[in-house]
């Protein structure tokens, strides 16, 4: 240690210098306490000796500015004090002197003092020290979780989120969440939904989620399904996380096309779909394990079907919600949460929500990260339907151009793709096809439709040219499991058969137009017999629709040879799906 | 918690009690190595009668002790469930992977 010794006496300085020395310290000096000051100021010293009475600044003044000078550093001072000066050292000793010495100064007390005093400043020292590096952990602790929390934002992307489809609400238990909430839509404009929670909560849940996001919006956005879209996070989970983590995960596709929601729930609170009035209409319990637990080729990737009207609420929450807990243990539990809901306006099912949860907490917070998505399915609708009314084509001048484009029989480019049983029985083959769409044009609105177009006529020809499934098994929604069933099993079990697609790029009437072609090896069916007149109207089967879009899209959809050919033109009307996006939007 | 670990014969029962969460790590371990080291037990019970809440780590918990079990030849089931620990159970559906009495 540094010991400052402080006396107007040379004789007492020159004593103790040479005794503290001697003990194995280092000895400064000063003759006052102005001097002493300056040399605390200059040599640092970890302890000070210090005489009361000495001219220019006595003991306690001097005790008084180095202790304001060393701030947060504990300095021990000892006042040397001779009998007589009591008074006047307790009160040094108020302000904030640690100990005394009598004079004649016994060495024998000195040293057991000095050692003393040691044994506190080392521990003092490493007290301090360690509550640097704490403080240092800290702030590491918390830029981190800056950068986490930053990186889950754009990960999450809330641009994506703001679908006017969607609302939703976050509430993390940390500061972070370990709940990820994204959506994002399909070439073909449907709308993918993925609530995902992570075990426990904060940074290490939020890292747990985070593998999730890249497979659910690449895969989404070529136009996978959600069985792909499910196998690749199931891979992604087990590759990246440790033993024993997984990952709850409820993952819904609504197509407003059809009017169809599909529904994987694994280890999500049950999924509700609310009536107008925002009463219970059904519900999806958790069917499978969490992503992660099981390898993907264990993993049950069975989706849950559902026609609505157009006017429900989809609603899908984490376990926060439904587990939070007041005072006294109970549980919020899905009753108040559809309770809740059901009182609230319309436009306030989300606001109703949150408050009721506040008002049973009543100020406690919640011990789990609370996330709650709500997909209105009037907003999706308006959309379509507008799709459907606006872009019919009709009236002579339509007539002309499809005149002219029958007429017209070279093309700017070619593409041609063929898919034998093989192909079709193993891959997604829509996502393949959509590769091609990718590098011939690059406006989305334009990729949407050819989507549409494509995957509809890709479909038909798998399903009923080479599998020969009826669509009539499709009339309501029991029928549609067991047509989706029936037609796994079947693709299954194909063993021959092959699809050719081939797109065109034409030119006809200075306007670009695309020519899709897709044709099976099945044996047809009579088109002549069952193609709908052209001024079709648009009725709502629960089928069927898909084709019904197709024929909105295109001024020209015909079958040739035995029915197993069919021929779409496109033509892009970029302004019209402009105006549509305007009032899909206001509405 | 604190859990106690009862040898029967051929069962070793777990007997968990309170909240079983993130915090109740270390001691489930510790509770798993000690009924694993009987050489005795065949079936190893994880009782839960006394068990409030069970979170999703608490889940993992579960998850590695299955891996562990299953690596001693032993079998394992997750008894005496309450209702509320019940519900966490059947959201992750977790009577596809454990047998729950």
């Amino acid at each position: 240690m540094k010991i400052l010794i402080v006396d107007d006496t040379e004789v007492i300085r020159l004593l103790v210098s040479r005794f503290v020395e001697a003990m194995g310290h280092i000895p400064v000096t000063a003759n006052n306490g102005a001097e002493a000051v300056e040399a605390f100021r200059k040599d640092m010293p970890d302890v000070v000796l210090l005489d009361m009475l000495m001219p220019v600044m006595d003991g306690p003044q001097a005790a008084r500015l180095i202790k304001r000078q060393a701030g947060e550093r504990w300095i021990p001072i000892i006042f040397v004090t001779a009998i007589g000066e009591e008074n006047r050292l307790a009160d040094a000793i108020e302000q904030g002197a640690d100990d005394y010495i009598i004079k004649p100064i016994n060495l024998r007390i000195l040293e057991a003092k000095i050692k003393a005093i040691e044994r506190t400043v080392l521990l003092n020292r490493k007290v301090r020290e360690q509550s640097v590096k704490l403080a240092e952990y800290y702030d590491h602790a918390e830029e981190e979780k800056r950068v986490a929390r930053h990186l889950m934002d754009q990960l999450v992307n809330a641009e994506r989120l703001s679908d006017p489809q969607i609302e939703y609400w976050i509430s993390p238990a940390e500061s972070l969440s370990g709940d990820l909430i994204a959506a994002a839509r399909t070439p073909g404009q449907v709308l993918h939904l993925l609530l995902a929670d992570g075990i426990g909560h904060g940074l290490t849940a939020a890292l747990n989620v985070l593998p999730l996001t890249q497979p659910f919006y690449t895969m989404t956005e070529k136009g996978f399904t959600l069985k792909d879209i499910l196998a690749e996070m199931n891979d992604k989970i087990r590759q990246v996380l440790p033993r024993g983590r997984f990952v709850a995960t409820a993952l819904l596709a609504i197509d407003n096309i059809n009017r169809q929601i599909e529904v994987w729930n694994g280890g999500i609170p049950d999924v509700f779909l609310l009536g107008k009035e925002g009463h219970l209409i059904k519900s999806w319990r958790s069917r499978n394990l969490p992503l992660g637990i099981l390898p993907t080729r264990d993993l049950e990737m069975v989706t849950e079907h559902h026609f609505f009207e157009g006017d429900e609420t989809l609603m899908v929450c984490s376990d926060g919600l439904i587990e939070a807990r007041r005072v006294d243990g109970e549980q919020f539990g899905s009753q108040r949460v559809l309770a809740s809901v059901e009182s609230s306006p319309p436009t306030g099912r989300m606001q109703g929500l949150v408050d009721a949860l506040g008002r049973f907490l009543d100020g406690l917070s919640h011990h789990d990260d609370v996330s709650v998505v709500m997909v209105s399915l009037a907003a999706g609708q308006s959309r379509s339907l507008s799709l459907d009314c606006e872009s019919v084509y009709a009236g002579d001048s339509d007539l002309e151009l499809a005149d002219a484009l029958l007429a017209e029989h070279s093309f700017i480019w070619r593409q041609q793709l063929s898919l034998g049983a093989e192909e079709l029985r193993r891959v997604n083959s829509v996502p393949y096809i959509m590769g091609l769409v990718d590098q011939i044009c690059t406006v989305p609105e334009v990729q949407s439709d050819i989507f549409l177009i494509l995957t509809e006529l890709f479909v038909n020809a798998v399903d009923h040219g080479l599998l020969k499934l009826s669509s009539t098994l499709k009339h309501d929604a029991e029928g549609m499991e067991s047509y989706l069933q029936e037609r796994e099993q079947r693709l299954a079990n194909l063993q021959e058969g092959r699809i050719d697609i081939e797109l065109m790029g034409l030119r006809v009437q200075e306007k670009d137009v695309f020519r899709l072609r897709v044709r099976d090896s099945g044996e047809g069916f009579d088109w002549i017999r069952y193609s709908p007149p052209r001024n079709v109207e648009i009725a709502r089967p629960a089928h069927g629709r898909g084709i019904l879009l197709v024929r909105a899209l295109c001024p020209i959809v015909e079958y040739s040879g035995l029915g197993n050919e069919v021929i779409a033109y496109y033509v892009p009307k970029t302004h019209l799906l402009v105006d549509q996006a305007a009032a899909g939007g206001s509405k | 918690m604190h859990p106690t670990v009862e040898i029967d014969g051929t069962i070793g029962r777990l007997v968990l009690n309170g909240q079983f969460d993130f915090n109740a790590h270390r001691d489930f371990r510790q509770a798993c190595e000690e009924v694993l080291a009987a050489e005795a037990v065949r079936e190893v019970h994880v009782d839960f009668q006394n068990v409030s809440y069970l979170d999703s780590s608490a889940l993992g918990m579960l998850l590695l002790l299955k891996e562990k079990v299953a690596a001693a030849s032993k079998t394992l089931a997750l008894v005496n469930c309450r209702d509320s620990v019940r519900q966490v159970l059947e959201i992750a559906c977790f009577g596809k992977i454990f047998t729950i009495r």
